[in-house]
């Protein structure tokens, strides 16, 4: 085996280089736009991804930069020297602010704790996939996901997926939350704010949606069916930010999308969404719902054909 | 309505008082007026069709305009034809459809004794008008064989995985081992055939990163899933469908087509419908700067099943 393996280096290692070569060939031209356009009061700095925070949960964290990850061309730290805000010209992450801490904690202790615990760290329990999980060292991206789409607090904590709902904490609640468990164990993904939407390139956002998320979201974004009584959610209603949340910390049985995807191409992902999937052309009027050509079909079949029956009675009734 | 209304009479001899001759309606005038009320509308949405059309309006009111002219003008033709004509029933007699028996005897007696004589003759040509027929089925036969294409040979158990491939996803970056968080998945191919047909159809696998340490699918796969990433052939076993569907915190594959599901953590066995094997697992290695590699292709074809194997 080691042979092959040393066999096949040469040529691999041509390719390896070239291909480091052309990432940073792009990562570089990224760079100056970002962080001449990031004002702040703390200090700017550039690829400083070695010290820049401490990962205690390094399994949900990935190293290509400008994925959702810390090492972007674009920090910003406040003055104690602690990241507020990553990313690059496509996508900005943003730390909750810290003034909203205690709000959140007792936000927390109020909706969470009786379920993740008073320190935010889980609690076992017995059939529940997941048990109630471990909120510590996440991200704020993942706990402002949950709440900000209704999920948490649960309606139902021992169901197997928690379903969305309309939000029953408030946005600022939301983000305290998110502030106050952060503080805990600091971590990213923080909160994602796609820019300029409108501006992305959505055919490449729709090849992307296409190949990650149309196998169980369905490529009209409806949603369907999958294992164990879970189920792919429909992406119709789902503000950008939220698109963008799950993507980066693949919420309950959604896989993560991180150093595969890079922030530019979340955001054409994020464009696609938002734009052609909650806002379908529908040239005949009606879409049906975009449940396919199965749905399509019955509806054509019992309304149609039955439509077609009764007409049939009528003209060959000679009474 | 008597039963005598109700035999039918023949329409050649039928007189014009008749009761078969009446209309269906009870109220003739009546139903006249509703059909003529029918067909003006209908009348009227076609005029409204030909004025969405030239206005541009949206495609809908083009396709209400239309099916609304059509059923309430059908509606007029079909209730006239129901209500307003002589209401029946009527009978029309046809002739015989058959040849006499005379016709028939000398038309065989024509066909026998007088021209298999004469064909009977020409030996030669006969033969030689058979021959020629049969040797053109013959070679006729050629380019329809052919046409089914050049035979498989080793395609069906190969892929273009080889010992040292790079993993690359669809736009053709290499993937290394911190790229993946745990809970992720990329659609990865070996590198120089992402673009390919080949390559999208049979190459197609799957990478999952399952955890942090390495991985362990089956015994005798101990080297198989380095830093918690396991790779399976995305092509489903059963009918070929691309098994894309990965749920993260059950570690389970689904297919979409037939809801087949497959456990990432255990070797891809199929633990739920049709699918008659495993998902192929591609042994894995990290190599010394990071990139995530393929110790060699498949440890099984992939894809549905063909002849010698079942």
């Amino acid at each position: 085996m080691n042979r092959r393996i040393a066999r096949a280096l040469v040529p691999a290692a041509v390719l390896g280089v070239a291909t480091i070569g052309a990432l940073s060939v792009f990562m570089g031209s990224g760079a100056g736009a970002s962080t001449t356009s990031t004002t702040s009061a703390g200090t700017v700095a550039q690829s400083k991804a070695a010290e820049v925070i401490s990962v205690p949960n390094a399994a949900y964290q990935t190293t290509r930069p400008n994925a959702g990850t810390a090492n972007s061309n674009m920090q910003i730290f406040n003055k104690s020297g602690k990241l507020v805000a990553y990313g690059d010209k496509n996508v900005t992450y943003t730390a909750p602010p810290s003034s909203l801490i205690p709000l959140g904690q007792a936000v927390y202790m109020q909706n969470c704790a009786s379920c993740h615990g008073v320190e935010a760290n889980g609690v076992a329990s017995n059939g529940t996939p997941g048990g109630y999980p471990n909120l510590r060292g996440l991200g704020p991206a993942t706990i402002d996901f949950w709440v900000e789409s209704g999920r948490m607090p649960a309606a139902d904590p021992r169901s197997v997926q928690a379903q969305r709902h309309p939000p029953r904490l408030s946005h600022t609640e939301a983000v305290a939350i998110a502030a106050w468990v952060n503080s805990l164990d600091p971590a990213t993904p923080y909160i994602p704010h796609v820019n300029a939407v409108s501006t992305a390139a959505v055919t490449d956002g729709f090849s992307l949606f296409a190949l990650n998320c149309a196998a169980c979201h369905t490529i009209t974004g409806g949603g369907d069916a999958l294992a164990n009584g879970t189920n792919a959610p429909s992406l119709r209603n789902i503000p950008a930010t939220q698109v963008a949340e799950a993507i980066r910390t693949g919420p309950g049985n959604m896989p993560r999308f991180t150093g595969n995807l890079s922030d530019a191409e979340l955001r054409n992902i994020v464009a696609y969404v938002t734009g052609y999937i909650q806002h379908p052309s529908n040239p005949g009027g009606l879409g049906l719902g975009g449940l396919g050509p199965v749905a399509e079909g019955f509806i054509g079949l019992a309304l149609g054909v039955g439509l077609l029956a009764l007409i049939a009675f009528w003209i060959g009734d000679r009474t | 309505m008597s039963a005598e209304q109700h035999t039918p009479v023949s329409i050649t001899s039928v007189s014009i008082d008749d009761p078969h001759m009446q209309p269906l309606a009870r109220n003739p005038r009546r139903m006249e007026q509703t059909i003529a009320t029918a067909m003006f509308f209908g009348l009227l949405s076609f005029v409204l069709f030909g004025v969405a059309y030239w206005m541009n309006w949206a495609p809908w009111s083009l396709g209400v305009t239309l099916g609304l002219g059509m059923v309430l003008l059908g509606f007029g033709v079909t209730a006239w034809g129901k209500y307003l004509m002589p209401k029946g029933p009527f009978v029309e007699e046809r002739h015989e459809v058959a040849s006499t028996e005379e016709q028939r005897d000398s038309f065989a007696a024509a066909v026998i004794q007088r021209n298999l004589g004469i064909l009977g003759r020409r030996k030669v040509l006969g033969g030689l008008a058979g021959a020629g027929l049969g040797v053109f089925g013959i070679v006729a036969a050629f380019p329809l064989i052919r046409s089914l294409g050049p035979l498989p040979k080793n395609s069906l158990k190969t892929t273009d995985w080889k010992a040292g491939s790079y993993l690359v996803d669809s736009t053709g970056r290499a993937v290394k081992v911190g790229d993946v968080a745990v809970g992720g998945i990329v659609t990865v191919f070996p590198m120089g055939f992402e673009d390919t047909d080949n390559g999208q159809a049979v190459d197609q696998t799957v990478l999952i990163r399952l955890a942090t340490a390495d991985v362990v699918t089956l015994a005798g796969r101990e080297s198989w899933g380095p830093s918690g990433y396991v790779a399976y052939s995305k092509v489903c076993p059963h009918l070929g469908c691309p098994v894309g569907l990965y749920e993260q915190q059950l570690e389970v594959l689904v297919c979409p087509c037939h809801q087949s599901m497959f456990t990432v953590s255990n070797g891809g066995y199929p633990t739920f419908g049709p699918a008659p094997r495993p998902l192929p697992q591609l042994p894995l290695y990290v190599d010394g700067r990071g990139y995530i590699r393929s110790q060699g292709g498949y440890n099984q074809p992939v894809g549905a099943g063909f002849w010698e194997r079942s």
